[in-house]
């Protein structure tokens, strides 16, 4: 179990009106002594970190408390920057989510929106999801013009002109080209789509159905179409991509010859796309996910539990290290999508975006795509989640004084 | 468990049965055939509308409950789940939530859906098989929330019809008076009856006495039960509203809100709220973003008055910093004394009576399978209300497995799953 939970005495003045809160506080927030993960800057080790006006200040041993307007102590779990999941559904079909509410409990504060909409509804995406949600959205429009709301089949409605045209003019907001969900036969569909990507320049994700009927192969697919830098998703699932021979059980040749040409591989695990036995035999022969997705969306919260904290202990328990595990969910996502250094780390100067983990010890059931379970001993929780500096999600309430405390006024909501 | 039986031995246990049926001996079938689909074995089992209190097995055949005993025979089920370490419970039921989100999520208008949340995982993480809408709809758009949302969900969705006949708009604060049709209300209560439980009187400002009014007769007309808040600025006060106008029945929400008078001058539980019980208005807990503090509920709890029924009136914002879904709200109780039986009576026997449903919340031999199997764990925990003030507490409930229409939907200790490792090689895992 989790440390004591402790609200500092600065808090408390502050919250009783004493002169502590006539003086100007030179933070806003000041996590303490929590075990800071940061790859991006090469931190893994014990340290206090500072948040003013929605940006990091500070990320250093001991920061004098004195003046913070909030104090939270995280002594005992892991401070990480704000989890990047880049296959996420938020937009188009009846199974999508709304970003905050599945974003937040989980410490996933940027999540990309894979091919909900597409060029034709674009605007009504921004109106319904992007403009209400506190979540920082990106989006990888879908090669169909309706998107996930469409028919994703149907190869008219894939415009590479008007899709890269759309890119151009939301570059702010639209990260790439999802092309998925093809059932016919062919590549049209992928070479539509990486024509889009190549118009815009911007990286397309992929997943294909690969059966021998419809033409297509894992081998030409990663090695022939794919671009440097594109992204094949749904990694640990043998329909879309194929990665172990099934025979002999070894990751394929072309795997590895595709990763060294810079093809990126993600997790995206939903509700069908991770089977033990791919995932144990992959992670054996060091053939890991280059970013841990979830590809959450109303199935796969119930089945799978596919949440980032639930992805990322699964490869705990195949044997990733935990920086490693932080780094593919922070890192990694941020610079496949081309918004590293903005999003992916604690720099100082960057927006507060802060996940605050807990790893527990005990027994613990991971599900795959086909319901087994597999029994772990560590398991990471989410705790607390910063959103641009804003407390916006706080498990066992650590930041919040009790209700019944001296000098609380009942009026402590901001 | 039992192991998956090969095709040639069922199939011969299936033919010897058949053989058994045609020679008309009404001899049962041979011992070792699963009969049952699930055994739940040694739960502890609490359904109050039952009286039962105990350890029990149950038995599940496709969506019905079969059997509640004791010592039932694991050998006739397919897959036998030990929940020794756990409570099971009838199907929770949620009694007022806001779950009208596929008007944002996929089609429809968003501005009838802009703060609710997907019914099906925010019900059923949580044990809940049963949810009712707490008025996002009124009669003009209630349609498309039946087409979007109680028609694709796993969990069971109700609704209360909200007075306003636009129901809940973004944006629109006032309500308008010429939008409070009753009888357009229950008409369409009466379309969809096996939906429709009750109205929901308006939560906007300006409806006024007349808002009150038109919801319970419409209410009355369609005999259904009326799901009312307290708004301080509608020209009627608390006092009238529960002792003179609501009816035996009706549900007065938001219990621990800021605009409940809970307390008289003294510190004691108002009288007015004793008497209303008294007359048989039932409150409703409706957690929400904004009506559940814990300097109401803590002394009120301690003084013996709780809510008749706990819901969550979640919506988008509730479900993040106060953490208003229903296991969380059910901690919330459980860490300020309240027995878990208590709170399993407040969650299944008394939403059931008072949506008049009393089939639902309860466990019954040849009734449909829904159940939760609840954890208490127990360690440091705490809690917030909707002011973002704390409760610690020592324990935590926590849904392990949902059951609804008897096939399982929730399971995050993998209790009924087979392990990886005994599910076949890779070139034929199953």
């Amino acid at each position: 179990m989790h440390g004591t939970i402790r609200i500092s005495l600065a808090v408390l003045l502050a919250l009783a009106g004493t002169p502590a809160a006539a003086q100007e506080s030179v933070y806003d927030l000041l996590l303490t002594g929590g075990h800071v993960i940061d790859p991006a800057n090469d931190i893994d080790a014990v340290r206090d970190v500072a948040v003013r006006d929605g940006k990091i200040v500070q990320v250093a041993a001991a920061i004098p408390t004195g003046s913070a307007k909030r104090i939270v102590d995280v002594k005992g779990l892991y401070v990480v920057p704000g989890l990047v999941d880049i296959h996420a559904h938020h937009y188009g079909y009846a199974g999508s989510l709304f970003p905050d509410e599945t974003a937040f409990p989980a410490g996933t504060t940027t999540v990309v929106d894979a091919g909900g909409p597409g060029w034709r509804n674009f605007e009504d995406y921004q109106e319904k999801i992007l403009r209400r949600a506190r979540a920082r959205v990106f989006t990888f429009i879908n090669s169909v013009g309706l998107g996930m709301g469409g028919e994703e089949d149907d190869i008219e409605d894939m415009n590479p002109r008007a899709t890269a045209d759309k890119i151009l003019a939301f570059p702010d907001l639209i990260v790439g080209v999802k092309n998925a969900h093809f059932g016919g036969s062919g590549w049209t569909s992928v070479d539509r789509a990486i024509e889009a990507g190549r118009l815009s320049n911007t990286p397309v994700i992929l997943d294909n159905t690969i059966l021998s009927w419809t033409g297509r192969d894992t081998r030409t697919k990663v090695l022939e179409k794919m671009r440097p830098g594109d992204i094949h998703t749904h990694f640990y699932n043998d329909r879309h991509v194929e990665i172990l021979d099934r025979r002999t059980n070894r990751v394929q040749p072309y795997m590895h010859a595709a990763r060294k040409r810079g093809v990126l591989f993600d997790l995206g695990h939903g509700g069908g796309s991770f089977l033990w036995p791919v995932a144990d035999r992959a992670m054996a022969q060091d053939f890991p996910p280059d970013t841990i997705s979830t590809d959450l969306h109303a199935g796969s919260i119930l089945s799978t539990e596919s949440d980032m904290p639930n992805s990322i202990s699964k490869m705990l328990l195949l044997g990733m290290p935990l920086r490693d595990v932080v780094y593919r969910s922070t890192v990694t996502p941020a610079r496949t999508i081309k918004r590293f250094p903005q999003v992916g780390t604690l720099g100082e100067g960057r927006d507060a975006d802060i996940a605050v983990l807990r790893l527990d010890e005990g027994v613990f059931s991971f599900h795959d795509a086909w319901g087994k379970k597999r029994l772990g001993t560590q398991r990471l929780l989410n705790v607390l989640t910063v959103r641009a500096g804003e407390i916006v999600y706080d498990r066992d309430a650590i930041a919040f004084p009790d209700w019944d405390a001296p000098g609380s006024n009942g009026r402590t909501r901001e | 468990m039992t192991a998956n039986r090969s095709v040639p031995v069922r199939l011969a246990l299936a033919l010897a049965g058949a053989c058994a049926l045609l020679a008309g001996s009404g001899r049962p079938l041979a011992q070792s055939e699963p009969i049952y689909d699930y055994l739940f074995r040694n739960g502890h089992v609490i359904d109050p509308a039952a009286g039962r209190n105990g350890r029990m097995d149950i038995a599940v055949a496709g969506d019905r409950i079969v059997r509640i005993g004791t010592n039932l025979p694991a050998d006739q089920a397919k897959r036998t789940v030990d929940v020794s370490a756990y409570c099971v419970t009838p199907g929770l039921i949620d009694l007022h939530a806001y779950v009208n989100a596929q008007g944002v999520l996929r089609q429809g208008d968003a501005r009838t859906a802009w703060r609710n949340v997907n019914p099906d995982h925010n019900a059923l993480r949580h044990g809940v098989t049963t949810v009712v809408d707490g008025g996002s709809t009124g009669w003009r758009n209630f349609e498309s929330f039946r087409t979007l949302v109680v028609d694709h969900s796993r969990v069971r969705v109700l609704a209360f019809l909200n007075i306003v006949g636009s129901g809940m708009l973004e944006g629109q604060e006032q309500a308008d008076p010429a939008d409070l049709g009753v009888e357009e209300a229950v008409q369409m209560a009466g379309r969809h009856r096996q939906t429709i439980v009750g109205i929901r009187s308006p939560h906007l400002r300006g409806a006024g006495r007349e808002g009150i009014e038109r919801s319970l007769r419409a209410a009355s007309s369609m005999d259904g039960v009326a799901l009312v808040e307290y708004q301080p600025d509608a020209g009627l006060d608390y006092r009238e509203l529960v002792l003179e106008r609501l009816r035996p029945g009706d549900l007065v929400t938001e219990t621990f809100g800021p605009a409940t008078p809970v307390f008289d001058g003294n510190g004691g539980v108002n009288e007015t709220l004793r008497r209303a019980r008294e007359r048989g208005v039932l409150f409703d807990l409706g957690h929400g973003s904004q009506s559940f503090r814990f300097r109401l509920a803590v002394p009120a709890v301690r003084a013996g008055f709780l809510p008749d029924t706990i819901s969550t009136a979640m919506d988008k914002t509730s479900l993040l910093l106060p953490r208003g879904d229903l296991m969380t709200t059910l901690s919330k109780f459980l860490n300020m004394g309240v027995s878990i039986e208590d709170l399993v009576e407040r969650v299944t026997v008394r939403p059931a009576r008072a949506l008049k449903r009393p089939e639902l919340g309860t466990l019954r031999e040849g009734g449909v399978a829904d159940l939760a199997v609840i954890e208490i764990q127990q360690g440091r925990f705490g809690f917030l209300d909707t002011s973002h003030e704390r409760l610690r507490g020592d324990r935590n409930m926590r849904a392990v497995l949902t059951m609804r229409d008897g096939q399982i939907v929730w399971d995050t200790e993998g209790i009924s799953r087979t392990d990886w490792s005994q599910a076949g090689p890779y070139s034929n895992y199953r």
